[in-house]
């Protein structure tokens, strides 16, 4: 990660933990409705790297706060919900490692029971296969200066495949955690919830695997693979 | 494995030229009789494919000129690599030689074995097998017991390996072998180069469930090899085979299996299918697209010099169970009877009986998650 980049993640963090108690204005305060205005105009000029990174941190911290809304334009909402999303999942990872390094049953940590590890693998699969996708949304974005209809492609995809991860992610992180994950005041649903609500919002399953589907089927069986090679060598070039 | 960085996939040179050049080259060398030979394409072997292919220049492309091989980069390697198993290219003769035999040999290998044996797999002539798994030993690899003892002529070899694919139709095996007398799991073994047309080998054929011939029983009846058998250092086969495995488990042909399928399947349904047909190949190039990246994020970080062990088993996981459910909700979605000829029918019902092994062919599922799971800290 950029210098910059690693600045823009430290003010994140630092204002979004006051958000957490103070709402928006923290938010406000720090400038991050500029995140994409062009430096000429007064703004931060970063790019979808930029926001990708800031909305995971997001999802992670405060997803309760209208953060997306704040930095990205309403045709990219389905993109930045996907960083958004892969933030929660990376929390809900973490906070699973955790408990289950600490947390003793039979005498040992429930992290040395194999069925617990193998549970805790497969979630971790579908945590880096979003933050996969995020990443290469964010790049394809940047490489069509943003334009949705040109990253339409990636866009279908990476939201369906977040969404899929949903369900793995919230079963089997609540799962391993017990009914200690089940309490209101434990930290676990406070990404969970916004994971199951981001599910449906900008495009549930369905409207995205009619959507991708029919693109795809009107490239036929071999142009899949041609497009899709096509789209990732222009990422490069340009 | 905290946090999780894409590494960026940024070959040298013009990747679309490469790309178009292969395309081309595949438009006029790739056979087109048996759609099914499509399936699975690196379970299939061609030796005359494999030395046009050679000669054309797409094998050990990353050795070094001066042993046959084309000084290119891993990253375009991958390129040509993924071309040919997204076309379907019968690529299984060479695939273990051009993967991992090769490289192993430039690593560990001495300049004799190199000089012997890096052109003639270049040339895709040379054909290689692995030899890890004996009776004895399958996920518990260190449970090997093949044993083999330095003597005045060379080292004696008794023992048996098993599920050796493409043992009938190799030249050489890389196997893993135990040679201090009285020594317990991963310590104690080595690696050895050995010719299969040595006196002392039986390969017997196992067939599949399938019904195909592709893995053997090699049995290893005082055979003698020689001294420059031994591949780098004495004692130390655990630790090159675990960089093997590295090599072994993070390509696209973990994820790719079953392309020809998704191929077949959207051909079928024509540019306006039926919604729930649109919505599975919806689904299903999600994920091919997902993997891709996670799948080239991982082979640049390979080409960047680090160890991708935990990524390489994300991608084998995520994969395996892509390739493998694929025939399954195409099968419960599209109609088609089990003995349909169409190409759509033919490939569900031959990837529907070859896909319970894409979980357990280069680790298992199992073994596969407990790696991701030491990653994440838990054991
Ligand atoms: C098509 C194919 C090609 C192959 N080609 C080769 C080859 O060329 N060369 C070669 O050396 N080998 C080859 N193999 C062998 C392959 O590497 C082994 O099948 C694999 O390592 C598993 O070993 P096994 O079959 O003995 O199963 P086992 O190890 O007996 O495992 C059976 C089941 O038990 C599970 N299991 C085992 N131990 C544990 C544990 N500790 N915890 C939880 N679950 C466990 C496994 O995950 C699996 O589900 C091939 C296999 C196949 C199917």
């Amino acid at each position: 990660m950029s210098a910059a980049r690693e600045m823009l993640c430290d003010t994140a963090r630092a204002a979004f933990a006051e958000a957490a108690t103070a709402g928006m204005t923290p938010v406000e305060e720090a400038g991050f409705a500029l995140l994409l205005v062009p430096e000429g105009e007064g703004g931060f000029g970063g790019d979808w790297g930029d926001v990708n990174a800031v909305l995971q941190i997001a999802g992670a911290m405060v997803p309760d706060l209208p953060i997306a809304a704040r930095i990205a334009p309403e045709g990219l909402q389905a993109a930045a919900t996907i960083s958004l999303m892969a933030g929660a999942m990376g929390a809900a990872l973490a906070l699973s490692i955790e408990h289950v390094n600490t947390r003793q049953q039979f005498g040992r940590p429930l992290g040395k029971f194999q069925a617990v590890q193998q549970s805790l693998a497969v979630m971790a699969c579908e945590v880096r296969a979003v933050e996969a996708a995020a990443a290469a949304l964010a790049a394809r974005l940047d490489v069509v200066g943003r334009d949705p209809v040109a990253a339409d492609f990636e866009i279908a995809a990476a939201k369906l495949r977040a969404n899929r991860a949903v369900g793995v992610v919230t079963s089997i992180a609540h799962q391993v955690h017990g009914a200690i994950g089940f309490t209101r005041e434990y930290a676990l649903n406070r990404v969970t919830i916004p994971l199951m609500r981001w599910r449906g919002e900008h495009g549930n399953d369905a409207h995205w695997a009619a959507r991708l589907g029919r693109q795809v089927a009107g490239l036929g069986g071999q142009g899949l693979w041609a497009a899709m090679t096509e789209r990732s060598d222009k990422n490069r070039m340009l | 494995m905290q946090g999780f960085a894409l590494y960026p996939f940024d070959p040298p040179g013009d990747v679309a030229a490469l790309r178009g050049e292969l395309r081309g080259w595949l438009a006029a060398n790739q056979p087109t009789g048996d759609i099914v030979a499509r399936a699975n394409c690196w379970a299939s072997f061609d030796p005359d494919f494999s030395r046009a292919l050679g000669g054309a220049g797409y094998i050990g492309m990353t050795l070094p000129s001066r042993y046959g091989g084309g000084d290119r980069h891993p990253l375009e390697r991958y390129v040509v690599i993924e071309e040919l198993l997204a076309a379907g290219a019968p690529v299984g003769a060479h695939w273990i030689a051009d993967r991992q035999t090769g490289p192993l040999i430039l690593r560990y290998g001495s300049e004799e074995q190199r000089q012997r044996y890096l052109p003639g797999i270049a040339r895709g002539e040379l054909y290689a097998c692995i030899g890890l798994s004996e009776p004895g030993a399958g996920s518990d690899l260190a449970a090997v017991r093949t044993a083999a003892r330095e003597t005045a002529d060379g080292w004696r070899i008794n023992g048996q390996k098993i599920w050796t694919t493409g043992a009938h139709l190799s030249h050489i095996m890389l196997a893993l072998v135990r040679t201090e007398e009285g020594s317990e799991r991963n310590a104690g073994l080595s690696q050895l180069l050995i010719d299969l047309d040595t006196p002392g080998i039986t390969i017997r054929p196992i067939i599949d469930m399938a019904g195909r011939h592709d893995f053997n029983e090699v049995f290893f009846d005082d055979v003698l090899v020689p001294h420059g058998a031994l591949v780098g250092e004495r004692g130390q086969g655990w630790k090159q085979v675990t960089a093997e495995l590295g090599l072994e488990r993070s390509g696209p042909e973990r994820y790719l299996s079953s392309h020809a399928l998704l191929v077949a399947l959207i051909d079928a349904a024509g540019p306006d299918p039926a919604p729930p047909v649109a919505a599975l190949i919806g689904e299903l190039s999600a994920e091919l697209w997902t993997l891709r990246q996670l799948s080239m994020s991982t082979a640049a970080k390979l080409a960047a010099g680090e160890d991708p062990m935990v990524e390489a088993s994300v991608v084998k996981e995520l994969g395996n169970a892509f390739e493998q459910d694929m025939p399954r909700r195409v099968q419960a979605i599209v109609d088609c009877p089990w003995d349909d000829a169409s190409d759509l029918g033919r490939l569900l019902r031959a990837l529907l009986i070859a896909s319970p092994s894409f979980s357990l062919r280069g680790g298992t599922r199992e073994v596969i998650r407990g790696i991701i799971a030491r990653g994440l800290g838990l054991r």
